[in-house]
């Protein structure tokens, strides 16, 4: 089960891949997985649409329950950060209060890897932010700021 | 999970974490001298200082601050803060201190060995013995010159220029079948006692440096030469050193300015704070004589790095620790900034 469960989310993967407009070859690069099963998602072949619905699902968990999902099915970190960010349906905007003393424990804690320390100050890539709020939590001085944008982006 | 594993040997420990980095916190228990001001910069107060004046007292095997890995964020701010590198942070082996991000007390101590003397006068006073100076004196026998000999034929062998040598320059051999009179030249000091002592008038000795004054010797090999250490991990940059040397080799800049205070009227000359300076700031004043009072405790202000932990340790709250400046590069982070200057009182 969990396998399907990660190739609906492939599937949703290369669809929005798709949309962005990437090619076959690039998709497949990005993702891992051969050109035909590319090629077969994008024709509606080869996968149970329940999986699709799963899949689906997860992605409109709140952001840490999506994240450690995958995390968990894939247990490989830096596929969980393209997949993660690739099938993400929400944006965020982050702020970096004044207080941040430079700990890097955010950085450590950040499985997407969207924070970098510059001068002592937590520094945040919303373009990786998944919203996950793990940074925030553990912050020791309630330093970071994660907002939701709004966004009408659909799968 | 992201967690912190905390390694304890001793009084010492290092708390560590490693993930993007390797951040590393050691402590060094025979550096510090338990002045707190580790637990007043903790951000998540994670340091907890110790029952000073019990560890100090009684050489108690405990460390003096002791810091809770749960809540340890390795920020390095205790490190950064400790005025005499007792912690230290390394982030992937390279020390904080050495980070151009991290402020740094501008704080120094150095010995010129261009212009010192080597006296050891600062090796004496230095209060944690951080300081060793190394000398090589000059050749004896290259500062002092002359002539001696002995005729044999005038001399009767008695041994009173032996006797009175101040050198143990001269060997008498009392043999009657074969006397001998030997000067060790290399040991003379051609200070011309033998001769004035003589009964025979055996002896013809000249001081060269007498008679001729200073000219046959070469000043270079009249010069003591060495080399001064200062020992970083235990200096705590208090000054005796500049504030002894008779030629100001020494110069010290302080991580802190400020000024010491004690209230009398508290004061119960319990002796703990003298026990805990770090600097020998603090003692108890000499008598001036019957009936005569002075102050409860004399403090040599000059050498106080302002580090508090007289006041700290002070039961009665009888001592006031005044920061008025604190000496640190420059950081672009507000937050460190602001701790920095929290130090001020």
């Amino acid at each position: 089960m969990p396998k399907h469960i990660i190739s609906g989310l492939k599937y949703l993967a290369t669809i929005e891949l798709k949309k962005r407009g990437y090619t076959q070859q690039k998709i497949a690069q990005t993702l891992e997985i051969d050109r035909s099963t590319v090629s077969h998602y994008l024709n509606g072949r080869n996968l149970s649409w329940k999986s699709i619905e799963v899949a689906q699902t997860i992605t409109q968990l709140i952001p840490k329950d999506f994240l450690m999902l995958v995390d968990t099915l894939l247990n490989d970190n830096e596929a969980t950060r393209t997949l993660v960010n690739i099938c993400k349906t929400k944006t965020f905007k982050t702020q970096i209060k004044e207080s941040c003393i430079g700990c890097g424990l955010c950085v450590d804690l950040c499985i997407m890897k969207a924070i970098k320390l510059d001068d002592l100050q937590a520094q945040i890539d919303s373009n990786w932010c998944c919203g996950c709020q793990i940074c925030t939590e553990r912050c020791p001085t309630k330093s970071i700021i994660i907002l939701e944008v709004k966004d009408d982006r659909e799968h | 999970m992201i967690a912190n594993i905390k390694q304890v040997e001793d009084k010492d420990f290092n708390i560590k974490r490693s993930a993007e980095d390797e951040r590393k916190l050691s402590y060094k228990d025979h550096v510090c001298i338990g002045c707190g001001i580790c637990a007043k910069t903790c951000p998540v107060e994670a340091i907890e200082l110790g029952n000073i004046a019990a560890i100090v007292r009684t050489d108690a095997n405990i460390s003096k601050i002791n810091i809770n890995e749960e809540k340890c964020v390795l920020c390095g701010m205790c490190s950064v803060g400790c005025p005499v590198d007792a912690l230290d942070l390394t982030i992937d082996n390279v020390s904080v201190s050495e980070l151009e991000m991290y402020p740094k007390y501008t704080s120094s101590a150095t010995i010129d060995d261009e212009t010192c003397i080597y006296c050891k006068a600062c090796e004496v006073a230095c209060p944690r013995e951080a300081i060793t100076v190394s000398r090589d004196l000059p050749d004896r026998s290259k500062l002092v010159s002359g002539e001696i000999e002995i005729d044999d034929e005038t001399c009767v062998y008695c041994g009173i220029c032996e006797e009175l040598c101040p050198a143990e320059a001269i060997y008498v051999t009392k043999d009657p079948e074969n006397p001998e009179i030997v000067v060790d030249t290399d040991a003379c000091v051609y200070c011309l006692v033998c001769k004035r002592a003589c009964p025979m008038d055996a002896i013809m000795a000249a001081c060269r440096s007498c008679s001729y004054g200073e000219y046959d010797i070469d000043p270079a090999d009249a010069v003591t030469t060495g080399n001064t250490f200062i020992d970083d991990e235990l200096c705590v940059r208090c000054g005796w050193c500049e504030g002894v040397c008779p030629v100001d080799a020494a110069k010290v800049q302080k991580p802190f300015e400020g000024e010491l205070l004690v209230d009398e009227e508290k004061c119960s000359t319990c002796g703990a704070c003298i026990d805990i300076c770090p600097c020998d700031v603090l003692s108890f004043p000499e008598s001036t004589g019957f009936g005569q009072t002075s102050a409860k405790i004399a403090r040599d202000q000059e050498y106080c790095i302002s580090c508090g932990a007289c006041a700290n340790i002070c039961p009665v709250e009888a001592i006031e620790v005044k920061r008025t400046a604190i000496n640190y590069t420059p950081t672009k982070s507000k937050s460190w900034t602001d701790k920095l200057e929290s130090l001020k009182s």
